[in-house]
């Protein structure tokens, strides 16, 4: 979630009026920014990602005057006509762009510094690293119209970028200022590159990489142009929406102008889009879903206070949704805009009567049962995590074959597999604990992932037992006495059928059968594999199948 | 009374309250002072007579002291003791005695060169410092004198007289062997100052019955038993603990520790939280570890290209790469919600929603997608459903962040159900854990509206997050095929729940492979569970 810096007399100033730490308490959290801390008139907040349009003071201010009852009802933004046009001959893999004028403006340092974190807060998340979406603000005063949004070759053109002194290419910008490399995967290996360049030739950025230096917005500009370029048209008027209502707020008052873009297939787009949306909202949903009764009267003021506008037509109220309102995708949106301004604290909860009794899972329950048995048999309970690494799946227990469940970007060489047996983990453990003295009983019941093809997501999801015996005088006896014990207390009949298994000494392992199935497996541990882990005392150990277990104890 | 008495071993006897039973020894103890006369004996007699070292017996005394039975007092006394001198003298005799015998053999007069020469003491076995003692004396006895460098003997009378003498003072120093004196007269002064004899103080003790033993024993109230350390089967068999006498077992000695085979302390915590869901009317429900990206993220209305998608915040599988759906309407659906909200009265996202990315395979980053799942199968109706179990996202493993954890999810379906229900549910579960009031505010997740945050009070941490809620999202549920009812849902990390409970700061030790760690742990214990 991004974090969010505003001050305190700035948000005084767009609110109109002193604001007291309690009232910043209790209405920034009320918007879902929740205060990470406030030093000196800096106030620090964490903003959620669906209301971009609380990402810096502009848009708070205008969400706190709702809340505070100082402007109710929808932003009414000054919109003038159409007052140029922009043709769009980008490259093909960043084809759309559009643009917004907005005049009247009383910019000083901290709204400049809103401003621009604005922007870089949207690139971050919104805009999902510029990949998708990208802003640019330029002083109006540097700039002729008609500006053309072109696609150039890398060579072709140079300009001085923002924060330098010297003229470079396209391809110099991408390796020699910081944002050209951050941001150079979004346009290397095409041959040509999107550029914003007026009528006279001055370049007005390299989107979505960085402007120039010369357009640059400063404490004196008084009106800018705006751009938003990106790779889905639809995001890329969201986001402007949001940018040019945020500048407005630093209007006095604020005078926006549209432009209109042309597309090469002679489609035009008018931006920016500032009209409200319509929603028809039903005053019964917040009943319905919040559980709060609430007049129509009452929601409607409610929705005023979240700065929508809201008139009752028959039974249902007519919703005008603001144009930067971004997260208001139905109904439900707005229902919870009534319950925070309603007060989240006011709502009170309300039991409801069980209508069926609960239960655990069955699984659960035998691996209960399970558990009882070996502590009565002496054994401690270790819990591994499930992930765990082929080099401790297969190969150290000697499977040279077997593929097992493996992620695509592991974050430690450790834990790159989801475990499909225990033993393996079980041995890790055991290794570390082997000065605990002897013998060592150890046990674990926990899930492993099997591939399986039958399944939608090629895999099931097994729940086991496995237990081990480490001292020097270890053999076969000792497990056998233990998988006797366990069917024993299960009233489950089995066989041992001899078998042969890589991890295990020959002739010293065997099959747990229960009705001609193979629910396990038992037996003395390879002296190679217990190399591997470390171990040298002889060791014998078990694993089953608790899924198994559980269909033949309750069939 | 004499220090350290013990407390009193314990006898089983029933008749115990009339008879007093005594180990053996105490018991000879009373018997032998009994038929002493008086009923008092010296404790070197006492002991002489039982066959043991008095040093040995001062336990028992103390112990018959402290019951009553015996009163014990004490007596100065002076021994001698003949020095290694007074024994040579007692045995060869004194030095005068022996010199005086040779010269009576020698002649009436000797020059004191020829008693002085070597010859001459090698046959009287004398050294020179013993003839010049012996001299001495018999000078002062006046069996001798010395003339012109020679000895001359007194008259044979005189000498058979003076001999006689000095026999008796010998045999009053063989007297004075082990003797016990009652006063120090001029003889034992003498031989004190030759260094003959040594005299010492010596504490004499004197045992003796009380009349209370008396009075016992001419009852016959008093018998013998044995004194035993434990239980045996032959005590038992034998009856022999009915006379046996059971020493009283010391509580303040430290005991080994030893620690129970137990279940793991995590593992045992989640299975009470079950407990508790369940006495809730909630029914415990499981699903896949391998999941489609389809059911962890598509379902949930949660955009595809939506952060959380990320290879940052989800683990992608290189093996096996890719799922199915068989459901194609379902796949249908979720399309349309995504890309124009279908009939849900949503405005969707507006984007491609692609298949291809839906049916990539991950490892479960929220156990919500086992909820998707069961509202898919059960679809609309009254049920409660949780699931506890683990979520997997890409983190380094370090002492506040792990790739894998516990989530515990539910949902409340039904037609009434509402998002203070929600708020009732997080109250009521957090009573039972002990946790105390739960303070809310509005949140933000892609899948609920409302949504809801619940935080906890912390001894330590302050207000912490633990309850993130909402209501499903009709983009959520009407694809699943439920559209006239709500669903709350909420799923909680309980891992950070566990480490509160369990007092571990590291959430690495949730999962300690260190059993010298694990069974130090207290066994959790969840108090609303035992109401």
């Amino acid at each position: 979630m991004p974090v969010i810096q505003v001050n305190w007399r700035d948000l005084e100033k767009l609110v109109g009026k002193s604001l007291s730490e309690e009232e910043i308490s209790q209405y920034l959290p009320a918007l879902k920014c929740e205060i990470e801390g406030i030093v000196g008139d800096e106030i620090e907040y964490e903003a959620t990602h669906d209301r971009p349009d609380l990402f810096s003071a502009e848009g708070l201010a205008r969400a706190l005057k709702g809340l505070l009852e100082l402007e109710v009802g929808l932003r009414k933004f000054n919109v003038k006509g159409i007052s140029t046009e922009l043709p769009a001959r980008g490259p093909a893999y960043r084809p759309y762009v559009l643009g917004a004028i907005v005049r009247g403006l009383d910019l000083d340092e901290e709204a400049l510094k809103q401003i621009m974190n604005l922007q870089e807060k949207l690139h971050t998340t919104y805009c999902r690293d510029r990949r998708k979406v990208s802003i640019g603000l330029y002083d109006l005063s540097t700039v002729k119209f008609p500006i053309k949004y072109i696609a150039v070759k890398p060579e072709e053109i140079s300009f001085v970028p923002l924060g330098e002194t010297e003229p470079m290419t396209l391809n110099e910008i991408l390796s020699r200022t910081e944002k050209g490399r951050m941001y150079a995967h979004l346009v290397r290996g095409h041959d040509k590159y999107p550029l914003l360049i007026d009528s006279e030739g001055t370049v007005l950025s390299f989107p979505p990489i960085i402007n120039s230096e010369d357009t640059k917005v400063t404490e004196n500009t008084r009106e800018v142009f705006i751009d938003v370029t990106g790779v889905d048209l639809n995001a890329v008027m969201n986001v402007l929406k949001v940018i040019v209502t945020s500048v407005a707020e630093r209007g006095k008052p604020e005078v926006i102008e549209l432009v209109k873009v042309t597309f090469e297939d002679g489609r035009e787009v008018v931006s920016p889009d500032l009209s409200a949306q319509e929603m028809l909202f039903d005053p019964n949903l917040v009943e319905r879903l919040v559980g709060i009764k609430l007049g129509i009267d009452d929601i409607r003021s409610l929705l005023r206070r979240m700065r929508h506008e809201a008139e009752p037509v028959n039974d249902v109220l007519k919703v005008q949704v603001a144009p930067y309102r971004l997260d208001i995708l139905h109904q439900v949106d707005l229902a919870e805009d009534v319950a925070m301004a309603y007060g989240y604290e006011n709502i009170g909860p309300e039991p409801i009567p069980t209508s069926h009794p609960g239960s655990v899972h069955p699984i659960e329950k035998i691996s209960r049962k399970l558990r009882d048995i070996l502590i009565g048999l002496g054994f401690f309970e270790v819990s591994n995590y499930m992930m765990s690494n082929p080099d401790v799946l297969v190969t150290r227990m000697r499977l040279k074959e077997q593929r097992v469940i493996e992620v695509e970007n592991p974050k430690m060489e450790k834990y790159t597999a989801v475990r499909n047996w225990l033993i393996p983990g079980l041995l890790e453990t055991a290794s570390l604990n082997l000065k605990l003295g002897y013998p060592l009983k150890l046990f674990e019941i926990g899930d492993v992932v099997i591939v399986d093809e039958r399944e939608e997501n090629k895999t099931r999801t097994e729940r086991h037992l496995a237990c081990l015996i480490i001292s020097p005088e270890e053999t076969l006896t000792n497990i056998l006495v233990v998988i006797k014990a366990i069917m024993k207390a299960l009233n489950v009949a089995y066989t041992l059928r001899e078998s042969e298994h890589p991890s295990f000494i020959p002739g010293r392992t065997a099959s747990i059968i229960v009705d001609n199935n193979s629910i396990g497996i038992l037996g003395e541990i390879h002296p190679e594999v217990l190399m591997a882990f470390e171990i040298n005392l002889p060791t014998v150990c078990l694993e089953i199948n608790v899924n198994d277990l559980l269909r033949i104890i309750s069939y | 009374m004499l220090a350290g008495a013990p407390d009193a071993p314990i006898s089983l006897d029933p008749k115990g309250t009339e008879n007093l039973l005594l180990p053996e020894r105490q018991f000879r103890i009373i018997e032998v002072l009994s038929k002493a006369d008086k009923k008092v004996l010296e404790v070197n007699e006492l002991s002489r007579q039982l066959g043991t070292d008095p040093s040995a017996l001062m336990r028992d005394l103390a112990e018959l002291e402290a019951k009553g039975l015996i009163r014990t007092s004490k007596r100065y006394i002076i021994k001698a003791k003949l020095t290694e001198e007074g024994e040579k003298f007692v045995k060869k005799g004194f030095p005068e005695e022996r010199l005086l015998k040779k010269l009576l053999e020698v002649g009436e007069e000797v020059p004191l060169s020829t008693i002085f020469s070597q010859s001459f003491r090698e046959r009287a076995e004398l050294s020179t410092d013993e003839v010049k003692i012996a001299i001495n004396h018999l000078i002062r006895l006046r069996a001798i004198r010395i003339e012109r460098g020679s000895v001359k003997l007194a008259s044979k009378e005189e000498i058979e007289g003076i001999l006689a003498r000095i026999r008796s003072e010998r045999e009053g120093l063989r007297k004075l062997r082990d003797a016990t004196l009652s006063q120090v007269d001029d003889t034992v002064q003498f031989f004190r100052r030759r260094k003959l004899i040594e005299l010492r103080e010596k504490t004499i003790l004197e045992v003796g019955l009380t009349d209370k033993a008396l009075e016992m024993l001419e009852r016959g109230q008093i018998r013998s038993g044995i004194v035993v350390t434990r239980l045996t089967p032959e005590l038992i068999v034998s009856g022999k603990w009915r006379s046996a006498i059971f020493k009283k077992f010391d509580l303040r000695v430290d005991v080994p520790t030893v620690y129970p085979s137990r279940k793991h302390p995590y593992m045992e915590l989640l299975d009470d939280i079950r407990e508790i869901l369940a006495s809730m009317g909630f029914e415990e429900v499981k699903g896949p570890h391998v999941e489609l990206e389809f059911w962890n993220f598509d379902s949930l209305f949660q955009a595809q290209d939506h952060p959380a998608r990320e290879i940052h915040d989800t683990f992608y599988l290189k093996f096996p790469k890719r799922g199915s759906v068989s459901d194609k309407d379902l796949l249908e659906r979720v399309k349309r919600t995504h890309e124009n909200g279908w009939i849900t009265g949503s405005k969707g996202w507006g984007y491609k929603w692609s298949p291809e990315k839906a049916l990539k395979l991950i490892l479960r980053t929220q156990t919500t997608a086992v909820s998707m799942r069961v509202i898919y199968e059960r679809g609309e109706g009254e049920y409660r459903c949780f699931s506890l179990d683990r979520v997997f996202r890409p983190e380094t493993l370090d002492p506040t962040h792990s790739m894998e954890f516990y989530q515990l999810e539910g949902i409340i379906v039904g037609r009434r159900v509402t998002f203070r229900n929600l708020l009732w549910f997080f109250n009521e579960f957090a009573k039972k854990l002990g946790l105390g009031w739960v303070k809310i505010k509005p949140a933000y997740f892609p899948f609920t509206e409302p949504s809801v945050e619940g935080f906890i009070k912390h001894p330590k941490l302050g207000w912490i997050e633990v309850f993130p809620g909402g209501m499903f999202r009709p983009e959520v549920l009407y694809p699943l095929g439920v559209k006239n009812c709500n669903v709350a849902a909420w799923g909680i990390g309980i891992d950070r729940i566990a480490m509160a409970m369990l007092e571990i700061d590291d959430i690495r030790d949730l999962f300690s492979q260190r059993i010298d760690f694990l069974r130090e742990k207290p066994v959790p214990i969840i108090r609303s569970l035992w109401r």
